[in-house]
């Protein structure tokens, strides 16, 4: 016999009490709302160690990243272009499609990539990440990352959120909260473990 | 009356101020994680909803096993059944022999420790590289993890510092955290390029998906699973859930409870194979249905390994993960090693003070001391009854059905007061090791009242 077979009927042999499922409803009911969402994912990036910038009208998103990455010259993106407060901005600070390389490996050495985000989570500050590029490395291997989400998707826990969410026809995708990071060297808290060493998310 | 545990704490114990740090670093992760618990209205709510989905889950794991596995299988990944540790490791071989991988990265996986995969691979000429920062410390360091979510809690940044001039060529002398992570993290970069082949455990296994979830801070399952084109995921059966509305609970709970943060940095779904790759999925039993008919003891299906009951564990913060004899440590390890070989692991179970700390923060209310208290009843009718407290039991009995002998004992007490020494303090006096002896009263609570000086 199988051990898939095997397993499943020592399963069936053991398994004593079945208990129903639980209704989640009034859980989600009663989980953490904010009255100000963008106040609260503003407050919760900081402890995440990233942070959140609010793009307001007339704000020219160029000039932000420029600003905040005045180091960043191999920039990746696959956006052409982003949405803010109804009007279209060209995206012209990126210098390459992260799909122009031949492996993953070689996006190393990216100072900086910008993606989209689809929704944030105030409760924690995750955004979550649809795969939107065949490379999906781009999206650890940069050394800084932004995030660009629509403000109108920002939910308030992650209930909410897994409503919300698909991992799409890549069949992947990835909540982030702020910068990659350890304590693993007696307990001292260090940004940059693996993936992005500083994380901006844009709300526009 | 001393056990294995006590022994290998008495090692520990010895240098004191590291004793004094171990101890007040996992209280102020305890701390955070209280922080952060009463940041939530909802909070106990969704420990009940977490224990009562896991009970669900837990015993419908022959259904939902089969609906994951219809589901991955739709997504294109191959799934795999191992009912031990040798076809988990030999899965895994085979997955890599196949393809021909000399280079194997690894996320973090308390399974392939249970299960010994490193040592196996290495031995068949495959190189493992472990990516978790911790976990890579404790490899070059030919050493175990002490804890499961802080790994080397028990190493310090000199050792490491002197590791990394040899292991990654830093700078002799300079110990500072942020500079030897970064070295690693550039030492690693290369490790996850080369690598052919990569594998993750699981926090989460998705029925109604067929994805698997991890949940790392440093980003290394990804950094692992993006680069090669290979990538395994083996998870203990019991880490099934049954949809993504159940996510949401674990979500919440995990980090909060685990290291006291609001959500890892990384939450991932891998729920298909990267174009060109494969995904390989492995469901290992190894003794976990055999708990299911335990009903004392099933409960410890429902962990989480977020590591909050060895955080707040007085006796594991002051004694190390090294004390224990099974690979995980703490109260859930206590119960976890008596269910995998009491005979061989019931040194653990005096590990506890049946403060109930721990099954007070437990985010899937596993009850952690009501089973070890279950399993000292048990320790008897193993044949492993310490012998000395048995001795002293059978007295104390005699004591209080006597009250006579009792007062009689009670009057005389405060004579051990004036004793010497080296009559109180020896060998036959376990009361008496590495804590001062209470002073006795002059005068029983029992004379006091009935000379009516208490009013």
């Amino acid at each position: 016999m199988s051990s898939r077979e095997d397993i499943l009927q020592s399963i069936r042999r053991n398994t004593q009490v079945r208990y129903e499922k639980p209704d989640l409803s009034e859980l989600e009911k009663e989980a953490v709302v904010y009255p100000d969402k963008v106040k609260q994912f503003c407050d919760i990036m900081k402890l995440t160690g990233g942070r959140a910038v609010v793009v307001e009208s007339g704000d020219d998103v160029n000039e932000i990243i420029r600003r905040q990455y005045p180091e960043a010259r191999r920039i990746a993106s696959n956006l052409m272009s982003i949405v803010c407060l109804g009007k279209e901005q060209k995206l012209a600070c990126a210098a390459f499609h992260p799909d122009d390389v031949a492996n993953p490996g070689d996006l190393d050495g990216t100072d900086l990539a910008i993606v989209a985000g689809r929704v944030g989570v105030c409760e924690n500050g995750a955004v979550w990440v649809q795969q939107d590029v065949e490379q999906r490395a781009v999206y650890f291997i940069s050394e800084a990352l932004v995030l660009v989400l629509d403000r109108r998707n920002l939910v308030n826990n992650m209930h909410e959120a897994y409503k919300r969410i698909d991992t799409g026809e890549y069949g992947y995708g990835v909540f982030i909260s702020g910068p990659s990071k350890t304590a693993d060297i007696e307990q001292a808290l260090v940004m940059g473990a693996h993936g992005a060493r500083d994380v901006t998310v844009l709300l526009v | 009356m001393s056990t294995k545990h006590s022994r290998n704490a008495e090692k520990f114990l010895k240098d004191k101020e590291q004793v004094r740090w171990h101890d007040q670093t996992l209280w102020m992760v305890r701390a955070k994680r209280d922080n952060m618990s009463r940041q939530l209205p909802e909070w106990e709510r969704l420990r009940d909803m977490a224990c009562a989905i896991k009970m669900y889950s837990n015993s419908h794991l022959d259904l939902l096993l089969q609906e994951f596995e219809k589901n991955a299988q739709a997504n294109g990944a191959h799934v795999y059944w191992a009912k031990d540790a040798d076809e988990y490791c030999s899965i895994v071989y085979n997955i890599l022999r196949a393809h021909s991988v000399k280079h194997f990265i690894k996320s973090k996986s308390m399974l392939a420790e249970e299960c010994g995969l490193n040592e196996f691979l290495e031995e068949k000429g495959v190189e493992v590289v472990e990516s978790d920062l911790g976990e890579r410390i404790l490899q070059l360091m030919h050493k175990k993890p002490s804890h499961i979510v802080m790994p080397a809690i028990h190493i310090k940044k000199e050792e490491i510092g002197e590791l990394f001039v040899k292991e990654m060529g830093t700078e002799p002398g300079n110990n500072d955290q942020t500079y030897l992570t970064h070295a690693a993290r550039k030492n690693l970069r290369r490790k996850f390029i080369e690598a052919e082949a990569a594998m993750t455990g699981a926090n989460f296994a998705v029925a109604s998906t067929g994805e698997c979830v991890v949940c790392t801070n440093e980003g290394n399952a990804d950094m692992g699973t993006s680069q090669p084109k290979i990538q395994i995921t083996a998870f203990g059966m019991e880490k099934i859930v049954p949809d993504r509305e159940s996510l949401g609970v674990f979500t919440r709970l995990l980090a909060r409870s685990g290291t006291g943060q609001p959500i890892t940095t990384y939450t991932s779904h891998y729920r298909k194979p990267r174009t060109g790759g494969e995904l390989h999925i492995i469901i290992v039993d190894n003794g976990r249905s055999r708990i299911l008919a335990d009903k004392e003891h099933v409960k410890t299906l429902n962990c989480l390994r977020c590591g909050a009951c060895m955080n707040t564990c007085p006796v594991y913060r002051r004694s190390g993960g090294y004390s224990y004899t099974y690979f995980i440590p703490g109260p859930i390890g206590i119960n976890l090693g008596m269910l995998k070989a009491p005979l061989h692991y019931f040194d653990n179970v005096s590990a506890c003070s049946l403060c109930y700390s721990c099954q007070n923060v437990c985010p899937a209310k596993v009850d952690l001391a009501d089973q070890i208290y279950r399993w000292r009843q048990k320790l008897d009718g193993l044949s492993v009854a310490s012998s000395s407290k048995k001795v002293m039991s059978g007295g104390m009995k005699a004591l209080m059905e006597h009250p006579h002998l009792f007062n009689l004992a009670l009057r005389n007490a405060s004579v051990v007061n004036g004793l010497p020494q080296w009559m109180v303090y020896n060998g036959l006096n376990d009361w008496g090791k590495e804590h001062d002896m209470p002073q006795f009263a002059k005068e029983s609570f029992n004379e006091m009242w009935k000379k009516n000086k208490i009013k």
